[in-house]
């Protein structure tokens, strides 16, 4: 009864906010949708546009968005925050190179001519999974606990 | 999703890129050849054929509409490469219209999507929008039906009853988030998702798993200097009258100068919330009432002459099995025009302090080591790319059939047939448990054509 309760009231405070928000909303332009300069051939260098020098004007500082090793495990939180930065540069089907639900063969595979990107489980990754689950199986939920698993259940039953 | 609503879906949102004045076609075709000769397992040959086809039309009479699909297909053209027998598989991993207002940042999808906000990570058969309010308020929020997966835990003794019952109770799946962007000093978000109204204990006869999932989340980044932020998330059960830590996850990272990056990381998850909603609940397992711990971090520093070197170090928990530390180095090189790319890393895991991990093998270690080295090379319209992984394991491993070290060797030559058109080859060998020699092969034709010449890739 409680629990019903208190979904009456997430809904009607949801409806009324839903409301209250078409004149909330703000009046300012929507951020370029993709990145407003053609990207060349090949991988760009950011830095060549992006520098950190301010006098440039708006150019985002390439400080402020360096992907080094550590940003690319822990971009998570920004995207889950604001994925629309993500997306004026990167396609949705970069993202599903890794977070695509379910995939014929695993990232290192598919990429295995581009050594610099950071795709998942690299060699015999069926023995070492013995072992990284045993110590950390919450890091193998994020992509295999709801989805990308019928492997996992050919043995795990 | 029915395979014919499937097939539907797909022809209307392919006959819809008629109306686009920007549509890029994009693809990778992909053949693998592998021989296994496995003990104990019958001889195979496997050349697995894999196309992936991505399509986005943009402007589809509104400079503000837009359509994006992406899945892919595989054949086998021998023996099945597939663990149920079969010769042929395929997804669509996303196809969807999206409408993006000209203020506001606000937007509107249809179709088959996936949700990142707050909590989930989600896919949906649904709609979802976002808006920036006044003061720097956002708000967001999905509705749907979830992408279904096989519930194969108990389908195989069931027949097929788990599949229908974790169907049933995830008929629904919706969630929002409510944001708030105090000038530049970061954004703070409460997020709530539901996945399922019919919980185990609802359905008419009650079921032993529970494959609905209710969170609420709190996620923040707070930077109040250039030099300094703070970011994460904490998750909530709420799915019972009392509400449950699933998930801390919180990383500070300092930048020390123009080159230092240091930062630190601490989570914790409770298996019993943490892993709420699972389709493989014999494998994450609530029940065992688990808990994992870990802290750590990291130090790069991005040094003269395009070097960038890593340092880190994580130390984890878990209460069944104990103690272990992970640390290790990486260092990267590119020059100036990326035509050239090295890296090297190594990294040991010590677990002297866990308790017994196997049963069957009371002196099995979770302790390894691994090291990696690789390069990559463009010279006009060719590339190529070595790399090398080495894993180094205790002689206690019973699961290794008396190896000691597992290595693996890919090698790849490209070319560049036209700005649009790159085709590859890639040979690997490798020593694994299973098969103390194996050689693959693998051909790979790229292809973009289209229209749209900015934005990502």
């Amino acid at each position: 009864m409680a629990r019903k309760t208190a979904l009456k009231v997430f809904a009607a405070v949801l409806g009324l906010g839903v409301l209250m928000a078409c004149s909330l909303v703000s009046p300012e332009a929507s951020f370029a949708r993709t990145h407003p300069q053609e990207l060349g051939a090949g991988r760009p260098v950011c830095s060549e546009c992006h520098t950190t020098d301010v006098s440039k004007g708006a150019l985002k500082p390439y400080a402020a968005f360096d992907h080094t090793v550590g940003f690319v495990k822990d971009h998570r939180f920004q995207a889950n925050q604001d994925n629309n930065t993500c997306a004026s540069c990167h396609a949705q089907s970069f993202c599903s190179d890794c977070h695509g639900g379910k995939a014929p063969m695993k990232p290192a595979t598919r990429l295995s001519d581009r050594p610099d990107r950071a795709a998942p489980h690299r060699g015999d990754y069926m023995t070492l999974h013995r072992i990284e689950g045993k110590m950390d199986p919450s890091s193998c939920f994020k992509c295999h606990g709801r989805a990308n698993n019928d492997k996992c259940q050919a043995c795990h039953r | 999703m029915k395979r014919h609503t499937h097939v539907a879906l797909i022809a209307t949102l392919m006959s819809a890129t008629a109306w686009g004045q920007e549509v890029s076609l994009y693809g990778t075709t992909m053949a693998q050849m592998w021989k296994s000769e496995d003990p104990g397992f019958n001889k195979a040959a496997y050349r697995p054929a894999t196309q992936y086809l991505g399509i986005d039309a943009t402007k589809l009479g509104s400079d503000n509409l837009s359509l994006h699909l992406f899945g892919w297909g595989k054949t086998d053209l021998s023996d099945s490469s597939n663990f149920d027998g079969t010769k042929t598989a395929g997804y669509l991993n996303y196809g969807y219209l999206q409408y993006q207002f000209s203020k506001a940042n606000a937007e509107l999808k249809a179709g088959r999507f996936t949700v990142n906000q707050g909590t989930g990570f989600e896919q949906v058969d649904g709609v979802s929008g976002r808006t920036d309010l006044l003061n720097g308020f956002t708000l967001s929020a999905f509705a749907g039906k979830p992408v279904l997966f096989k519930a194969g835990d108990l389908a195989h003794l069931s027949g097929g009853a788990a599949q229908h019952n974790y169907e049933t109770q995830r008929d629904v799946i919706f969630g929002s988030r409510l944001g708030w962007r105090p000038s530049s000093t970061g954004e703070i978000g409460i997020s709530y998702l539901q996945d399922g109204s019919k919980t185990a204990k609802d359905m008419k006869i009650a079921q032993p798993v529970d494959y609905t999932r209710r969170q609420a989340a709190l996620d923040l980044t707070f930077v109040p200097t250039s030099f300094f932020d703070f970011r994460g998330r904490t998750i909530y059960d709420v799915s019972n009258e009392r509400v449950n830590v699933a998930e801390h996850d919180w990383t500070a990272t300092l930048k020390v100068g123009s080159q230092i990056l240091v930062s630190g990381n601490f989570a914790q998850r409770e298996f019993l919330y943490y892993y709420a909603g699972t389709n493989l609940p014999s494998l994450f397992r609530q029940n065992d009432n688990d808990r994992f711990d870990a802290w750590g971090g990291s130090v790069t520093w991005n040094a003269p002459l395009s070097i960038q070197l890593v340092a880190d170090y994580r130390h984890t928990h878990r209460e069944t099995y104990g103690e272990v530390n992970k640390a290790g180095g990486e260092l990267r090189w590119a020059n100036a025009e990326k035509t050239m790319m090295v890296g090297a890393s190594g990294h040991v895991a010590n677990a002297a302090k866990t308790l017994l991990v196997d049963s069957a093998a009371p002196f099995r270690s979770l302790s390894y080591g691994e090291a990696r080295a690789w390069a990559m090379v463009t010279k006009g319209k060719f590339t190529a790319s070595l790399d090398g992984i080495l894993q180094k394991y205790r002689a206690s491993n019973p699961y290794l059939n008396g190896l000691k070290n597992l290595y693996e060797v890919v090698g790849s030559l490209g070319y560049e047939v036209t700005k649009n058109v790159k085709v590859s080859g890639d040979l690997s060998h490798a020593t694994t448990a299973v098969s103390k020699n194996e050689t693959r092969g693998l051909l790979r034709a790229e292809y973009r054509f289209g229209m749209a010449s900015k934005g990502g890739r």
